[in-house]
């Protein structure tokens, strides 16, 4: 019989471990006299910092008696007067006289800092990506297997292309010379570049999910009278989809980190937002640190959605 | 058991040849005839070519030359829909081949579904009626992994059988089977055979052949030797080579 593991004493290994490996990162940074300053990185994630409210012309201020809004008269009487009630803090009195650029008031809302932007810019392209990515992908899949020479080498020679260059030279390309000719943005020459790219692999990766269902289920569907299509769709790729789900969430993390590239198209993603924090910061360290952990929390959650799905798809059967 | 035989021909294979594209000479100039309601059984050593003949006639594989009709349609004919044809010809195959992410009814349902577009109650009152001949009415929201081989394999003859067919070509139906299953599977056949459905049965099980063929070839190294009945087949083998044959297996 195989000897089992003393679980608590690896357990108590794993721990030191870890320990172990944190404590030498702050050795490290002390050896380098680095101190940690995290709190630096808050605003850029979000900004509490009041926001001044300002007055668009020259006039007289005015305020209600319940002190919740405040009207500015414009000297110039064909303007409208400017109310404001949404402020936390008034900096003006009543009757004052207010020149244009003012600060009338401050607020105390809550606003995404760069940091967090970027992210949310990380999470809109890659999942544009992923979207086009799939819908390539399964066609380009199912070119990969069909009998047709025509479909069947030139999605090789797609994926052989794809596969065979840097993402990043494909941005490029994308951006300052299809992006040129057609006139993308740079959103799009960037999404464009990514889906093109996971697309190949996802591609690669519907091939090897329908090659691994047995000729059997296709024979037995074409037997009963199905054409070559409705095999496809009620036989084979429903079976194939479950066989692709590991390697596809291991793509979908793949696209999510590679995405981080379209930073060099100027994109404000979160790796170029990252960059533009740690030059007004000073704070290198917890920047870089913050921003790997977002990824890891994209990433993470993804692969988590997989494999919830994945536990209900082993359910069904 | 008496045999009406209204003298229609089912099947024409008029001197077929099968090349795999490995150069294979599977099939050499085969020629059969199977009339309506006629079970015809292929007996033959291993490598002979007897799935790749069954396997023409519903097109699973293609002929490199000869012809084939079915009920009177030449299967190669330009104007020939061949999933319309399929449609009239049920296989049962060695391996079942059921869809198992698919419960028994749904894959006995699918076909008449997709296919035939027929209407969802009638299809659904079919496929039961057709899982209780072949003695699954209790299984039928299972799924195919939790069912023996035998009852696998009635659940693919009830799935055949749901779209209707006039023929149905069975490729070793009871090879992958443990022995104790066998019998039920056989049963299942006979019942479609004197119901007056039309064959074809590549199979090892002699009893089979003897009991319920009308005539039994026999194939050796993609050559079509000996066509004759089941007595005489058995009884009286006048070719050498099936004399030789049959002293092996029997
Ligand atoms: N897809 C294929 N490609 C190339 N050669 C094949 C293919 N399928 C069968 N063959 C060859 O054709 C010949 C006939 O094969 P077939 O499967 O029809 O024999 P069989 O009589 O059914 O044998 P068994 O009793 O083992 O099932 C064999 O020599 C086999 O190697
Ligand atoms: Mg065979």
């Amino acid at each position: 019989m195989e000897k089992t593991p003393n679980k608590l004493l690896w357990h108590g290994v794993l721990l030191a471990i870890l320990l172990g490996v944190g404590y030498s990162v702050l050795l490290a940074s002390q050896s380098i006299q680095y101190t940690w300053r995290w709190e630096r990185v808050v605003p850029y994630l979000v900004n509490t910092e009041p926001r001044p409210v300002m007055s668009p012309f020259d006039g007289v201020a005015s305020i209600s008696t319940d002190g919740l809004s405040v009207s500015i008269e414009s000297d110039n009487s064909a303007e409208p007067a400017q109310v404001f009630n949404e402020f936390s803090q008034l900096v003006v009195g009543d009757g004052d006289m207010i020149f244009e650029g003012d600060v009338v008031a401050t607020t105390n809302d809550w606003r995404l800092g760069p940091i967090m932007n970027g992210l949310v810019m990380t999470l809109k392209i890659s999942i544009v990506s992923l979207i086009f990515a799939v819908i390539i992908g399964l066609f380009v899949g199912l070119a990969r297997v069909s009998s047709n020479p025509a479909l069947k080498y030139l999605s090789l020679i797609y994926v052989e292309i794809v596969r065979g260059t840097p993402l990043l030279v494909q941005i490029f390309i994308f951006y300052f010379f299809i992006g040129t000719v057609l006139g993308l943005d740079r959103f799009t020459a960037g999404a464009a570049a990514l889906s093109i790219f996971a697309a190949a692999y996802v591609a690669e990766i519907i091939r090897s999910g329908i090659q691994s269902i047995p000729a059997g289920q296709m024979e037995a569907a074409r037997s009963l009278g199905m054409n070559y299509a409705q095999a496809m769709i009620y036989i084979v790729l429903p079976q194939a989809f479950k066989r692709t789900l590991p390697p596809m969430a291991g793509q979908f993390i793949n696209l999510i980190k590679d995405s981080s590239l379209v930073s060099v198209i100027s994109i404000t993603d979160l790796t170029k937002a990252g960059r533009e924090v740690v030059s007004g910061t000073f704070a290198p360290f917890e920047v870089w640190f913050t921003v790997a952990l977002l990824y890891l929390v994209l990433t993470g959650s993804l692969s988590w959605m997989v494999k919830l799905l994945e536990k209900r798809l082993a359910n069904s059967d | 058991m008496i045999k009406e035989y209204t003298g229609d021909d089912m099947i024409v294979a008029t001197g077929i040849d099968k090349f795999y594209p490995n150069g294979c000479h599977a099939l050499k100039n085969v020629s059969a005839t199977v009339h309506r309601g006629e079970v015809l059984v292929v007996i033959g050593p291993s490598g002979s070519g007897k799935s790749t003949f069954l396997r023409t006639l519903n097109q699973l594989e293609t002929i490199s030359s000869g012809a084939i009709s079915i009920d009177a349609t030449d299967m190669y004919a330009k104007d020939t829909d061949i999933n319309k044809l399929r449609e009239e010809v049920g296989m049962v195959f060695q391996g079942f081949n059921l869809f198992p992410h698919m419960s028994v009814l749904e894959n006995v349902m699918l076909a008449p579904l997709k296919v035939s577009k027929r209407d969802r109650r009638e299809v659904e009152e079919h496929a039961r009626s057709l899982l209780c001949k072949v003695g699954l009415e209790s299984r039928m929201t299972n799924y195919p992994s939790q069912l023996s081989g035998g009852q696998m394999q009635r659940v693919a003859i009830a799935r055949a059988l749901a779209m209707k067919p006039n023929i149905m070509l069975f490729d070793e139906p009871t090879s992958a089977l443990d022995p104790e299953m066998v019998g039920e599977v056989l049963d299942v056949m006979k019942s479609l055979a004197k119901e007056g459905m039309t064959m074809v049965v590549v199979t090892h099980e002699m009893g089979f052949a003897r009991e319920v063929a009308d005539r039994v070839l026999f194939m050796e190294e993609g050559e079509l030797l000996v066509d004759d009945t089941p007595t005489l087949f058995f009884d009286n083998p006048e070719h050498p080579r099936l004399a030789k044959f049959l002293s092996q297996v029997l």
